[in-house]
C-alpha cells in the first residue's frame, strides 16, 4: 500500500513537471509599428496577457504612429500645435530629456531628414542633394519643439519621428502588462528591441545574442540577462544601396546623412526600456569616444556592446559577468 | 519492504526514460521543423530534414510575390518583389534568434524549437 503511494507521488511529480513546463506557455506574433513583433510568457495568465500586450501596442502604434493619419504624430505634424494625450507628452518630454542627454544625439526631429532619404514606406530611397539636405537642417533639433503644460507645439517647418524610442516605450508597457498578470518569466522581441522579464521558468537568466551586423544570420556574443531590456541600432537593419555605397537608415541630425561615427552595431542593455531604445541610436550617432564619457557619467543606467567600423569589440565593465562570445574584446571602464 | 520501494522507483524511472526515447526516436528532431507563417498565421510547417531534391513555395502579399526555396536541411527566400528585399539578402535560415522576415509583406520563416541557441536576439527582425 505504501509502495503505491509513492509511486503515485512520483508520477503526479512528473505530471505536474511536464504541465509547468508545456501548457502554461503562450506565444504570439503580430506586426505593428511598421516590424514584427513576438511575445512569449510562461504562467497562468499567459494568453490572457499577451494578448493584452498585442492590444496595447497596437493602440500606442495608433498614438506614435507618424504615417497614420489618425495618429497624434501625425496630426501634430500636421497641426503644428496639439494638447496630446499624456502618454504622447510623456514620450516627447522624455526624447527631449535624452536629446539633451546626450548632446543632440538623439533626436526626434529628424523626420524631415528621413523623408528626404526616402526611409518611410511608400517613398523610394534616394540620396538627396546637398542643397536639398541644407534646406531641411536648419528645422531639425530639440530646440524647435516647445512645451506649454499640456500643449505641444512646433516650428513651422518641425516635424516629429518618434519611432527611435517609440518601441522602448510600448516594451516597458508590455513588461508592466505581464507584471500586472503576475507573469514571472517571459521573453518579449518588438522588432529586434528584446526585453526579458524575470528568468527562464527554470531560474536561469534569459540568452540574447547579438546579431553579427556583417551577416545577420550569424551572432558576435550572448549577454544573459534577467528584468533588462537589450535593444541593438545598427546599420544593416535597414539601408538601401545606390552605385555600391550603401546608406543606412539612422541618420545623423548634425549632418543630415546617415550616421558614420566609426560604429556599426550599438547594443544597449538596461533595465529602462524606453532609455535603452533611445541610447542605442545616440551612440550609434556620438561614435565610440563621446560614448565612452557618456557611460563614465551614467554607468548605473546602462550597459553597452560596440562593434566598431573595423570590427572590433567593446563592452563596457558592467557587462563583463554577462556577456560571453568567441571574439576577443575590449572592457571600457567607468 | 524498504528494498522494494526502491526497486518499483528504479523500474517506473527505466520505463518513463524508456517511453521518453522511444517517443523521440519516433518523431523528428524539432531542431530542423520550421515554422511559415504570413500575418502572423501558420501557412505550413516543413520538416528541412525530410526534404529530398529542391522544392519551391509561392506566396503573395501586398508588395508582390515571394518565392521560398527549400532542400535538405537548408532553406531560404529565393527572391522577393518587395522594395528592400531584406529577406533575400538574410541567406540561409541558420538560428532560431534570427528568422528571415519579409516586412512588406509580412512573412516570417523560423526555426519552430531550436534547443541550444540563444532565447532571442537582440537587433534581428523578431
Amino acid at each position: 500500500m505504501k509502495s503505491l503511494r509513492i509511486i503515485c507521488a512520483f508520477l503526479l511529480l512528473i505530471a505536474v513537471f511536464c504541465s509547468c513546463s508545456l501548457d502554461s506557455k503562450y506565444s504570439s506574433e503580430f506586426f505593428a509599428m511598421d516590424t514584427v513583433m513576438s511575445v512569449t510568457a510562461c504562467g497562468k495568465q499567459s494568453e490572457t496577457a499577451v494578448n493584452a500586450i498585442a492590444d496595447e501596442i497596437n493602440r500606442l502604434d495608433r498614438l506614435f504612429s507618424v504615417q497614420n493619419k489618425n495618429s497624434e504624430i501625425f496630426r501634430l505634424n500636421s497641426e503644428k500645435q496639439l494638447n496630446p494625450s499624456d502618454e504622447t507628452l510623456e514620450l516627447i518630454t522624455r526624447s527631449i530629456e535624452i536629446s539633451s542627454m546626450t548632446d543632440g544625439a538623439f533626436d526626434i526631429t529628424t523626420e524631415p531628414l528621413s523623408r528626404i532619404w526616402g526611409f518611410y514606406s511608400g517613398l523610394e530611397n534616394r540620396v538627396p542633394s546637398e542643397k536639398e539636405i541644407k534646406a531641411v537642417l536648419p528645422s531639425v533639433g530639440a530646440e524647435h519643439i516647445k512645451i506649454d503644460g499640456s500643449t505641444v507645439s512646433l516650428d513651422k517647418s518641425t516635424s516629429l519621428d518618434l519611432g527611435a524610442i517609440a518601441k522602448g516605450y510600448s516594451s516597458g508597457r508590455a513588461a508592466k502588462i505581464l507584471e500586472e498578470n503576475g507573469i514571472s518569466s517571459a521573453l518579449i522581441s518588438l522588432g529586434g528591441n528584446v526585453r526579458a522579464v524575470g528568468t527562464k521558468p527554470d531560474g536561469s537568466p534569459w540568452s540574447v545574442a547579438v546579431t553579427d551586423p556583417d551577416n545577420s544570420s550569424e551572432q558576435i556574443g550572448v549577454l544573459s540577462v534577467k528584468d533588462r531590456a537589450v535593444v541593438t541600432s545598427g546599420g544593416y537593419q535597414r539601408y538601401f544601396e545606390t552605385n555600391g555605397k550603401r546608406y543606412h537608415h539612422i541618420i545623423d541630425a548634425e549632418t543630415g546623412c546617415p550616421a558614420q561615427s566609426g560604429l556599426k552595431s550599438v547594443t544597449i542593455v538596461s533595465q529602462d526600456d524606453t532609455l535603452a531604445d533611445a541610447l542605442s541610436t545616440a551612440i550609434f550617432v556620438m561614435g565610440l569616444q563621446k560614448a565612452e564619457t557618456l557611460y563614465n557619467d551614467n554607468n548605473d543606467l546602462f550597459g553597452a556592446v560596440l562593434i566598431t567600423d573595423s570590427n572590433e569589440i567593446y563592452i563596457t565593465e558592467n557587462l563583463k559577468d554577462s556577456f560571453s562570445s568567441y571574439h576577443s574584446y575590449e572592457v571600457i571602464k567607468a | 519492504m524498504k528494498n522494494r520501494i526502491w526497486i518499483i522507483i528504479f523500474s517506473v524511472t527505466v520505463l518513463v526514460c524508456t517511453a521518453v526515447w522511444i517517443g523521440l526516436s519516433f518523431f523528428p528532431s524539432p531542431s530542423k521543423i520550421v515554422g511559415i507563417y504570413q500575418n502572423g498565421s501558420l501557412v505550413e510547417k516543413v520538416d528541412l530534414t525530410a526534404q529530398t531534391g529542391e522544392r519551391s513555395i509561392e506566396l503573395n502579399g501586398d508588395y508582390g510575390k515571394n518565392i521560398i526555396s527549400v532542400t535538405h536541411g537548408r532553406i531560404e527566400m529565393k527572391s522577393a518583389d518587395c522594395p528592400d528585399k531584406l529577406c533575400v539578402k538574410h541567406g540561409e535560415l541558420k538560428s532560431a534568434g534570427s528568422p528571415i522576415v519579409c516586412l512588406p509583406n509580412r512573412i516570417v520563416i523560423k526555426f519552430e524549437n531550436q534547443s541550444g541557441s540563444a532565447d532571442a536576439e537582440a537587433g534581428a527582425l523578431l
